[in-house]
């Protein structure tokens, strides 16, 4: 499909070293269009949106942040930390954006799935359903994400 | 054969006329000659028309914030529009207040050069250069923290208040195509001003500090715009808190050296958080400024010492820790630098207690 | 063609309408019509295109391609001289109106492709029409397209999300807009003919 100016200046922000050191794309070679296209199909299957995915990480990252890298246990079930950095981090989206930086790590005591995110990567799954390329650092598969957070 | 000439000719003639009329029209449309922009009523300068204001501004060694480099993405190069700017771009909007687009805030790197101009910027701008500098040490303070020198080398010195910050930019390397800018804040004594010194903590996969703690070398040169910011010592002879995590060290480290030369009297209490004894650094200069101080105590607190530290201090968090040192809340000043989850419950505790003054580096 | 250029002005507009009647230029329409005021703007500035890069391509087209038994390079000439034409257009717009030049942004180069405006070179050229009949007809064309974009972005102003099955709201809701004004301007049709 052919892509507009925009769509392949975006993509050329997703790769390493322009927004962040290690980008968003992993190893996955793809269009971000696909990697959105195939992990909203799977998001179907699931019955979960990307907004309520969204929501509910707003939700853990705000009840961990008054405790910073000292961590927390949420609701009896919810092991998080969060480790914060100065500045902000722009999104690659182009949408004029800017995020906390910082990284939040959640196990989940009773299942045992961990995962991690960040602000940025909230709002890249809340507007644009992008879950990040395969093998990408703060990639997780839906799947694992809604195990670890519902 | 005279047909294919035929061809190539008029096809080349023809592109060629219209080429030659796009250009003439882009020389005199695009041609916006010499425009006078008139700084806050005081200064006058002179610019070639046709640049956006900021890049302009900056031919002329003004040099307004920027995080984006003039893309039109941060938001942050705003001035004060009072004549000749045009009206209020679309790419513009988003960033304004309402309070801001009632005082005709613009965003500089949208407004075109056309015309002569006349705006207001703030006056600490002028203070604001881009300095080109070489490292000449770099030293562990922790597993994750250094300590960088840049000495001067064009222009040779600095001017700036303890507590200001330096946009420092990368350079190029491995996979990072771009330079990047990012925000410290200096932990040198403004008295010296012919270097900076910065503590830099290590952010995984941070573009910067990944630059500065694996690729960065003595005799490396590197570029600085600065000092910005409103973080600095009030000139009010007040008691003052500091409250610090991790590398928010390095505003006060500048403070206190500076405070300590010119022998002040005021009481400082310096609350230093960290996590293990692993994370502690300065204390050798902490216990100086105690003794050679007129009435300051440097007080860290842990908040998982690990079992075989033999640390014997004090531990948790930092805010219950205000009340006992403190004597006047009225005659306190606040400076708190460090995490949004440390600066939040150290202002909200403070404040109960009654300290109406806090300061706090605003570019987290 | 024996037909009087102001007929030929009203019925492009109106019975043989760029848009509605023959489908071309469709894809900055759908695209752009949800903004009423970037509408307008577009609108305009296909105008202004078509009006003059008519004129234009008929002069090249007679002064330069028959003379020189060219005919068949007219495909080329006609792109390369709107091109130009969007090009200067461009230049014009930004230094006057730089409101209007950031809000169509990149639709405004993209009239270059758009498949009206060369349609209607063409067309003058099959129907043999006189200078000042491809004028009338360029901006007759022009004026349709306009009112053809005008009136879907009011409509769809009008319609609101709500209203709609989901999945509706973009290309579908505009096509079906579109499909209705077209079977409405039939209407027209047989008041004069010119194609």
């Amino acid at each position: 499909m052919k892509l507009t100016p925009q769509e392949v200046k975006i993509q050329e922000r997703l790769k390493p070293g322009v927004v962040t050191l290690d980008g968003f794309l992993g190893k996955d070679k793809r269009h971000y269009n696909e990697i959105i296209a195939e992990d909203l199909e799977v998001l179907k299957g699931l019955a979960k949106t990307k907004e309520e995915i969204a929501d509910r990480l707003d939700y853990l990252t705000k009840k961990a942040l008054p405790y910073d890298e000292d961590g927390v246990v949420i609701d009896e079930i919810y092991d998080l930390q969060y480790v914060t950095a100065r500045g902000r981090i722009i999104s690659p989206f182009m949408d004029r954006t800017f995020w906390p930086k910082g990284i939040i790590t959640l196990k989940n005591l009773q299942n045992g799935v961990e995962i991690r995110w960040t602000p940025l990567s909230i709002h890249l799954i809340r507007r644009y359903g992008f879950f990040q390329g395969k093998g990408a650092t703060f990639r997780t598969e839906p799947s694992d994400l809604i195990k670890a957070i519902f | 054969m005279l047909i294919i000439i035929n061809n190539v000719l008029t096809f080349v003639g023809l592109s060629g006329v219209l080429s030659t009329i796009i250009v003439i029209a882009d020389y005199f449309l695009a041609n916006y000659g010499d425009c006078k922009i008139d700084i806050n009523g005081k200064r006058e300068i002179t610019v070639k028309g046709g640049s956006s204001l900021l890049t302009s501004l900056a031919e002329k060694d003004i040099f307004v914030s920027s995080a984006c480099g003039g893309r039109g993405t941060c938001g942050l190069c705003k001035v004060k529009g009072i004549d000749g700017c045009g009206p209020l771009l679309p790419t513009e909007k988003p960033y304004m207040s309402p309070k801001e687009l009632e005082e005709g805030i613009r965003l500089s790197c949208q407004v075109k050069v056309k015309r002569d101009l006349k705006i207001e910027i703030p006056e600490s701008i002028f203070s604001i250069r881009k300095y080109k500098s070489v490292v000449t040490a770099i030293e562990d303070y922790t597993y994750d923290i250094k300590r960088i020198e840049f000495k001067l080398i064009e222009p040779n010195e600095i001017t700036f208040k303890a507590g200001q910050y330096v946009q420092l930019e990368s350079k190029r390397y491995g996979k990072v195509r771009q330079p990047v800018m990012r925000a410290y804040s200096v932990s040198s004594n403004p008295s010296h001003t012919d270097y900076i010194e910065l503590i830099i903590r290590k952010v995984p996969e941070g573009i910067m500090t990944t630059f500065t703690h694996d690729h960065l070398k003595e005799k490396d040169e590197i570029s600085f715009t600065g000092p910005f910011g409103d973080f600095y010592i009030r000139d009010t002879g007040t008691d003052m808190f500091f409250v610090a995590g991790g590398s928010g060290m390095a505003p006060f480290k500048g403070m206190l050296e500076e405070l300590n030369e010119k022998k002040s009297k005021r009481r400082i209490v310096f609350f230093f958080g960290a996590r293990t004894t692993k994370d502690l650094f300065l204390l050798e200069e902490m216990k100086k400024f105690e003794e050679e101080m007129h009435d300051f105590k440097f007080i860290p607190i842990l908040s998982h010492p690990e079992p075989n530290d033999g640390w014997d201090g004090l531990t948790g968090y930092i805010p219950p820790y205000f009340e006992e040192h403190l004597r006047d809340p009225k005659n306190t000043e606040g400076y708190l630098c460090g995490n949004p989850g440390l600066l939040n419950a150290s202002e909200k505790r403070m404040r109960e207690l009654g300290i109406e003054d806090i300061y706090y580096d605003s570019f987290g | 063609m024996e037909i009087n250029s102001f007929v030929i002005f009203i019925a492009a507009i109106f019975t043989s309408n760029i848009l509605l009647t023959n489908f071309l230029g469709m894809c900055s329409y759908l695209s752009i019509s949800k903004d009423m005021e970037a509408s307008a703007g577009l609108g305009m500035a296909v105008f202004f295109v078509l009006t003059f890069t008519s004129g234009l391509n008929y002069l090249a087209y007679h002064y330069i391609l028959v003379p020189l038994n060219l005919v068949y390079l007219q495909y080329i000439i006609f792109i390369i001289v709107i091109a130009a034409f969007v090009q200067l257009l461009e230049l014009v717009i930004e230094r006057f109106s730089p409101v209007l030049y950031y809000s169509l942004g990149i639709f405004l180069p993209l009239i270059t492709v758009n498949c009206a405006i060369f349609g209607i070179s063409l067309f003058m050229i099959i129907r043999n029409y006189t200078f000042i009949q491809s004028i009338a007809f360029g901006a007759g064309s022009g004026l349709g397209w306009l009112l053809a974009i005008l009136a879907l972005a009011g409509i769809r102003g009008k319609v609101r999300e709500k209203m709609l099955p989901k999945g509706m709201n973009n290309a579908a809701i505009s096509l079906i807009i579109t499909g209705i004004m077209a079977l409405a301007f039939i209407g027209f049709s047989g008041v004069v003919i010119i194609q």
